[in-house]
């Protein structure tokens, strides 16, 4: 929006030479107006091959029973309620990418925040189909909404499943409709070059939207507030999710510090799961220009961030449980640590704590290669962190005699499979049908953060040479950025 | 009065057309086709295309919404005249007899649904074991027969009869010898009617056989005392007893009168005396009694007889000729300080002995002479008559089938095929046999070598009586009509004998007219009828005789010593001991599904027999838990799974027998292998020791499905004990009452004004029996699940009995999983029961974090669960601290992997009307057995008065035998439960947790003496 140019010193935000306002949108829409290609292909039978398993392991268990899970008397939530926590977790790096980063007018997320929102929305999806799909009766789990019956039954306020009843709700539709509003101008772009059939769809979907001056500056004030109804969503749906353990009586489970350290660790994820998907979508789409180094790096620096938070609330825990002088507490931390799941603790602590500190060394930062496996491994470690909170909690807990072991089905195994194939195969079709970035959004910095509007200013000579060299520099980790014609100069 | 006025319908009429007056004449205005349409042409007459479809599409539609309307069937059949005594809704009572128990049936509707054990009953007092809780369900039986068998083909009793008559009087003619092999019988009138047979049949005779019997007491009895009888023990008058391998708190002998008598001079009555009996055990295997011992020892199987030897020497003072040391030196310490105990309480001490063996329990009526027991602790003039079983008169029956002596032979609660030590070589011999009849009630492996089949009814269908001790008469009466075309074995032998009295009824009528209602001071009709409500007679007690042992012991030393060095196990061998299982038995409830889903008090082994072996043994023989290995004496080989069992001596190992039937039903078949055949016939009568050995198989373990997994309480005060001595010099310190904290809570506190319903259990008194379980299964309609689903930790039963092992080294007691490990004698184990069961918490974790509110507090202090309000989320169940709640993972009563245990049509008339059955996804848990609560309290207020206490009993109370468990309301100061929760030793599981709970529990107090610390 503004017009003057960005300091020199600020990395540009889009690379490439002469990159114009149509090509920004033909680059975009390549993937929506064409025919797939076999890259797509080969990912959609993949994805979808998992999305059948997940429904055939879907089926199965409403038609037998969640007996065919691998729960028992002791673990009543294993497999089931970490996906649910492991999906919602990695929904929050959209919000927070789409809200939070908007009221504080970071740009970059212009270029990330389409696809961040639509894995959000993607993610509360599968989160949700655990809450029907690890209930007993699941064709009742209309009973766990507050309405007015003739029999006078209500819910239960008090319970924290009730809170999260409406907290995935709230945040579901608000995710939705925000990211539904971002893309109107996009949906309209489309409208605009499409024919036939095609042009009528996306022009109901884009709600008739003109472009005028009045239609963009609503535009702007619906998105603020939206950001503003998310921003504190981004807070309240893991520290929800969070109370399901924290308000228990469960050792490891009835712990104050689970609400802060949920929403980093939701955070962590997330920003991992854009981190996984956008490095492919960038590379298959032929993004990199506007999802350039500097994304990858500002996005493993948040890693880097809560990551390290993640590993100081681990310790914390470990600390209070002993100072608690609570023996159940106690043994349920060293139980967690040298117990029969010594393993998932260990691969937890791994994957969260230790590696994601790597990305200490700019290097291995701007890596995309080793982005990539890292962004991986830490979804495994948030994974295995819900793991460990949920069952190595519950198998030894109060009474000796009740201490058991989980061992999971191929019914778990293949819910959990199928839901990523079902993940993906949303945000494939995602893909194919709207634009994966928001080219609005990123054609407002085509002035002004842009590569080419940078190197004009370069080429006036007006600048600080320290500060140009600088900016030069700061170039070199750029894969998309052609740096001979900055030698020349 | 009369109206002029004209009304006209029209203007027509008003008018009076001729065209009107011409159309008034017809009945219908218009002219009716119905001519044309009857003549030939309008039969012709072609339906338009369009009317076809029309009244097709309608026909077919109407169809079709009709057929939507799936009408159910609801087959009820109301009374057309009521039976005056049934009114639906409305239990009723009947009095009978099991096991020689005397028993009350609850009745619904006409069928049998529950036993409860008399109060008036002389062995249990209204307690009564799993066995007969279970017993009800063997009526249910699917695999039951519908009619006679011959030839294993359906037939007639009238043909049946035809056929065994004439059979009969060919082998009498030919002077063949006629044999009915039964178990022990103590019926007066099975009896008479047996020796009407023998009397019309004078070749026959009648032979007792017991597949776990008793013939070694009885024998030694006879030729210590002149006396053949099994002996009444009063566990209750003795101070100390010394067992060497009897299960009496088990399947030895009389479980509920021994469990009754055990706990009466140890649970909190004793105790609030200030005294307490001394148990000391010396076992090879972790029996239940020994489970329960103040002080275990263990022992080899082959020196129990060495050590009763040692005892004898160390009471008598002299020296048997042989004696020697025992190879355990803990133990032979053991045994003397044992005999200090027992000479300081002479008259007042009791020694049994679990051996089979003649010698050695002659020996052990030498020692008991010497303590004064008989007459005291020992009844021989009242004996008990639960077994009678002669393994020589067993043994001489089959050499008479081998040899081709016998025409004809008789089964009758007899299994031998089965159970017989020697089975094979029983078949064959039994193929010789000419006639063949079992009156089994299902198609046993007997049964199948039989050429009759004659069904027994179930005792629930039957006239009887039983004597299970002198001069205690119970009466057997029918509860329901035979349900399939099935026939008293007794009404079968009356008519095969030709017997002057043509139906069983009429006889067993006689026997009670002419010699047992006269014992109660009975007459008549009316003392039928006051039979009718009471159960049973009872003569009152002869006095008891003090007998003195004056046989010389040096030849049965010698006896002892040389069986003793027979049964060493040698290097790499190891020395086996069976055992009647704890839950099937001796296999005849192998078919019943709650009692092979009972966990063996000790082990928590279900579904399964196993070689149960030490850790320590195992290591050395680089054996693990689960591995399948090949058993095997000079006998017989089975392959099992290895169990480690604390507690087991060092280079033993133990195995159930009653397993591995192969025609019990469904359910029994092929859980667990037959260990009958390790038995051997040692100086006359069998036995179960031997020498074994082991080879691992290899493959892949075989993992057991125990309800329990985890077996030390990790140093947590959910369990607490205490030495008596402790215990006595500060009774609230020793049982970990601290000081009073000051508790805060979030909650209101609930209102509960008239009724709050707790639960007190006494750690002293419970044995860990399991009788509560199957009593709570039966109440409540609860699923059974299998073996599968137990392995995966998916057992349904609201109450539990965790167990816990505790290792004694000198005085510490260690409980902690990782420093057992360290352990190196692991032979003094301690062990504690716990009945786990819904704390009813008035701070109840699990019902603030239900979403839906299906589990809520009731103005009586109950946790209430509303089953058809739950959605299945488990929250409740993640939130419980005892982990009691149970999930309903599949639809037990409707989903074909169930179908053995209880779906089946006829089975399901089992289940308790009062109960719901629970359907898939849905949380339950004891409900303190609220409609037993909700009955009660009707009953006060249709009578108008106020409810009593002890008027409404939970089902877990009224089986238990020992008392174990008080019910009742908490806001009434003078019941029993509040009494009880008052005792310094009440203390409440995780009470820290500041949950509550409505179940207080009495600390355990062992009585160990200095000495041995």
């Amino acid at each position: 929006m503004a017009s003057h140019s960005e300091a020199i010193i600020r990395e540009p935000l889009i690379t490439g030479k002469n990159i114009t306002y149509a090509q920004i949108t033909n680059e975009v829409l390549a993937p929506v107006e064409n025919k797939p290609n076999l890259a797509w292909w080969i990912g959609f039978g993949l994805a979808s091959m998992g999305a059948s398993i997940w429904l055939f392991c879907i089926s199965w268990t409403f038609w037998f029973g969640v007996g065919e899970w691998g729960l028992n008397k002791t673990v009543g939530w294993a497999w089931d309620i970490t996906g649910f926590v492991w999906w919602v977790g990695i929904g929050h790096a959209g919000t927070l990418i789409s809200a939070v980063l908007l009221l504080f007018r970071q740009n970059w997320r212009n270029s990330i925040n389409r696809s961040a929102e639509a894995m959000t929305i993607f993610a509360v999806v599968c989160a949700a189909t655990y809450i029907f799909g690890h209930m007993g009766r699941p064709w009742l789990a209309y009973w766990t909404l507050p309405l007015p019956n003739q029999y006078v039954l209500w819910v239960d306020w008090n319970s924290a499943l009730m809170m999260d009843v409406f907290a995935i709700s709230t945040y579901f539709s608000v995710s939705l409709v925000f990211w539904y509003t971002g893309l109107l101008p996009d949906i309209a772009s489309i409208r605009d070059r499409a024919t036939g059939l095609r042009r009528r769809i996306y022009s109901i979907l884009s709600f008739g939207w003109t472009g005028s001056v009045k239609t963009w500056q609503r535009f702007e004030t619906v998105s603020l507030i939206l950001a503003g109804i998310s921003t504190p969503l981004v807070l309240s749906v893991h520290t929800i999710v969070s109370f399901d353990f924290a308000t228990s009586l469960e050792p490891g489970w009835h712990t104050t510090i689970f609400p802060p350290y949920f929403v980093a660790g939701a955070i962590f994820s997330g920003f991992a799961m854009v981190q996984t998907l956008l490095l492919i979508v960038r590379k298959v789409l032929g993004l990199e220009n506007y999802i350039t180094m500097f994304h990858i790096e500002s996005m493993n620096k948040i890693i880097l961030l809560t990551g390290s938070i993640v590993g100081v609330a681990y310790i914390t825990e470990f600390f209070i449980a002993w100072y608690s002088g609570v023996e159940y507490e106690q043994y349920a931390f060293i139980n967690r640590s040298t117990g029969p799941y010594w393993w998932a603790y260990w691969s937890m602590m791994t994957c969260n704590v230790i590696t994601p500190q790597l990305f200490w060394s700019s290097k291995i930062r701007t890596n995309i290669q080793l982005s990539w496996v890292l962004s991986i491994i830490v979804n495994i470690g948030m994974w295995f962190e819900r793991f460990v909170i949920i069952v190595t909690s519950l198998h030894r807990d109060f009474l000796p005699s009740s201490w058991v072991m989980f061992y999971p089905t191929w019914v778990d195994v293949g819910i959990f499979v199928g839901s990523i194939g079902l993940f993906f195969t949303m945000f494939l079709l995602f893909l194919r049908v709207l634009p994966s970035v928001a080219m609005a959004e990123v054609k407002l910095l085509v002035k002004t953060a842009s590569e080419q509007s940078k190197k004009k200013l370069l080429d006036t000579n007006h600048l600080d040479p320290e500060q140009a060299k600088y900016y030069k520099e700061s170039l070199e980790k750029y894969d998309s950025v052609d740096l001979t014609q900055y030698q020349k100069a | 009065m009369e109206s002029n006025k004209k009304y006209w319908k029209g203007l027509e009429e008003l008018n009076n057309t001729p065209e009107f007056v011409e159309s008034n004449k017809h009945e219908f205005a218009e002219p009716i086709p119905i001519e044309d349409i009857l003549s030939g042409k309008g039969l012709e007459g072609r339906t338009p295309r369009r009317d076809f479809l029309k009244t097709l599409g309608f026909g077919i539609g109407a169809v079709s919404l009709a057929a939507c309307q799936k009408a159910p069937v609801h087959k009820s059949i109301p009374y057309l005249i009521k039976p005056e005594e049934v009114t639906p809704g409305v239990a009723n009572f009947y009095v009978s007899s099991y096991n020689g128990h005397a028993i009350l049936v609850k009745t619904r509707e006409g069928r049998p649904i529950k036993i409860e054990g008399n109060p008036g009953d002389v062995l249990g007092k209204g307690g009564v074991d799993a066995q007969v809780q279970a017993s009800i369900l063997d009526l249910y039986n699917a695999t039951r027969l519908k009619g006679p068998l011959q030839d294993n083909g359906d037939t007639s009793w009238t043909e049946v009869d035809n056929f065994v008559r004439a059979e009969l009087a060919a082998i009498q003619a030919s002077g063949k010898k006629i044999r009915i092999v039964t178990s022990t019988v103590n019926s007066p009138s099975t009896q008479g009617v047996i020796n009407d047979f023998i009397a019309a049949y004078p070749g026959a005779k009648h032979i007792n056989y017991d597949a776990v019997s008793f013939t070694g007491i009885i024998q030694a009895n006879q030729n210590s005392f002149g006396k053949a009888v099994l002996p009444r023990y009063h566990f209750e008058r003795a101070d100390v007893i010394a067992s060497f391998g009897a299960d009496f708190l088990g399947p030895w002998i009389s479980q509920a009168e021994h469990m009754r008598q055990y706990v009466s001079n140890r649970s909190h009555e004793a105790l609030e005396g200030k005294k307490m009996s001394r148990h000391i055990q010396f076992e090879s295997r972790m029996s239940l009694t020994g489970s329960n011992a103040d002080t275990r020892v263990t022992i080899k199987p082959s020196e129990e007889g060495v050590a009763l030897i040692n005892l004898y020497n160390a009471i008598s003072g002299t020296t048997l000729p042989g004696s020697k040391q025992l190879s355990n030196k803990a133990a032979q310490t053991a045994v003397t300080l044992a005999a200090k105990e027992l000479v300081a309480a002479k008259g007042r001490a009791l020694v049994v002995a679990g051996s089979n063996d003649v010698a050695v329990q002659v020996l052990v009526n030498a020692i008991n002479s010497l303590l004064g027991s008989y007459g005291t602790t020992i009844d021989l003039d009242n004996p008990s008559y639960q077994y009678k079983g002669n393994d020589a008169e067993m043994v001489d029956f089959v050499n008479e089938m081998k040899r081709g002596e016998v025409g004809a032979v008789f089964f009758l609660k007899a299994n031998p095929v089965y159970n017989y030590y020697q089975s094979s070589a029983f078949v064959d011999a039994l193929k010789k046999v000419r006639l063949k009849v079992s009156f089994a009630d299902y198609n046993d492996e007997t049964a199948a070598e039989c050429n009759i089949v004659a069904p027994n009814s179930h005792y629930l269908e039957s006239w009887g009586d039983e004597n299970a001790v002198e001069g205690y008469y119970t009466l057997i009466q029918p509860t329901i009509n035979t349900v399939y075309d099935t026939r008293q074995a007794e009404q079968s032998l009356l008519i095969w004998g030709n017997n002057p009295v043509k139906d069983y009824y009429t006889y067993v009528r006689n026997t009670w007219n002419t010699k047992l209602l006269p014992l109660g001071g009975l007459a008549g009709q009316g003392g039928w009828e006051t039979l009718m409500q009471t159960g049973f007679v009872k003569a009152a007690d002869k006095p008891a005789g003090t007998y003195t042992f004056s046989r010389d012991l040096n030849a049965v030393a010698q006896t002892i010593l040389s069986q003793s060095s027979k049964a060493t196990g040698g290097n790499d061998k190891l020395e086996l001991q069976v055992y009647e299982s704890n839950t099937v038995r001796d296999g005849k409830h192998a078919n019943n599904p709650w009692l092979q889903e009972l966990p063996d008090p000790v082990s928590k082994v279900t579904w399964d027999n196993y070689v149960a072996i030490s850790p320590k043994t195992a290591k050395e023989m680089n054996l693990e838990e689960g591995d399948l290995v090949e058993v095997s004496n000079e006998l017989y080989k089975a392959e099992l799974p290895i169990l480690f069992q604390p507690g087991q001596a060092q280079n033993t190992i133990a195995i159930a027998v009653g397993y591995g039937r192969t025609k019990s039903g469904k359910v029994g078949d092929g859980v667990g292998k037959n260990a009958f055949p390790f038995v051997s016939l040692a100086n006359g009568t069998f036995q179960g020791n031997s020498v074994a050995s082991i080879k691992a198989l290899g493959g892949d373990k075989i993992i057991l499905a125990q309800t329990q997994t985890h077996h030390s309480y990790e140093g947590r005060n959910v369990i607490r004990e205490t030495t008596l001595k402790e215990y006595l010099k500060n009774p609230e310190e020793a049982t970990g009452k601290g000081e009073e904290h000051k508790t805060y809570s979030l909650w209101d506190e609930y209102d509960r004004p008239q009724y709050d319903w707790v639960m007190a259990i006494d750690l002293n008194a419970c044995t860990g029996c399991g009788a509560c379980v199957v009593a709570c299964n039966v109440e409540n309609n609860i699923p059974v699940v299998g073996r599968d689903e137990v392995r995966r930790r998916r057992e349904m039963h609201w109450i539990r009995i965790d167990r816990y092992y505790s290792f004694n080294e000198g005085s510490e007691v260690v409980t902690r999983e990782k420093e057992i490990d360290k352990l190196e004698n692991i032979d003094d184990v301690s062990v504690v029961f716990q009945p786990m069961l819904c704390q009813h918490c008035d701070h109840a974790p699990c019902e603030t974090v239900c979403p839906v509110l299906a589990t809520t507090h009731s103005s009586e202090g109950l946790n209430q669960m509303t089953y058809n309000r739950c959605v299945g989320t488990r929250y409740c169940a993640n939130n419980c601290p005892y982990k009691v709640r149970r999930f309903n993972w599949f639809n037990y009563w409707n989903d074909s992997r169930f179908e053995n245990y209880l779906q089946n049509d006829y089975t399901e008339l089992v289940l308790n009307p009062d109960v719901t059955t629970r359907f898939r996804g849905v949380m339950e848990k004891c409900t303190m057995c609220v409609q037993r609560i909700q009955a009660g309290k009707l009953k006060a207020k249709i009578e108008k008065r106020p409810l009593q206490d002890g008027e409404i009993k939970v089902a877990c109370q009224q089986t238990c035998p020992a008392n174990a468990i008080i019910f009742g309301n908490k806001n009434d100061k003078n019941s029993e439960v509040y009494k009880a929760l008052q005792s310094e030793r009440t203390y409440y599981v995780l009470e820290e947790l500041n949950v509550k709970p409505g179940i207080g529990y009495q600390a355990k107090v062992r009585n160990r003496t200095e000495q041995e610390a």
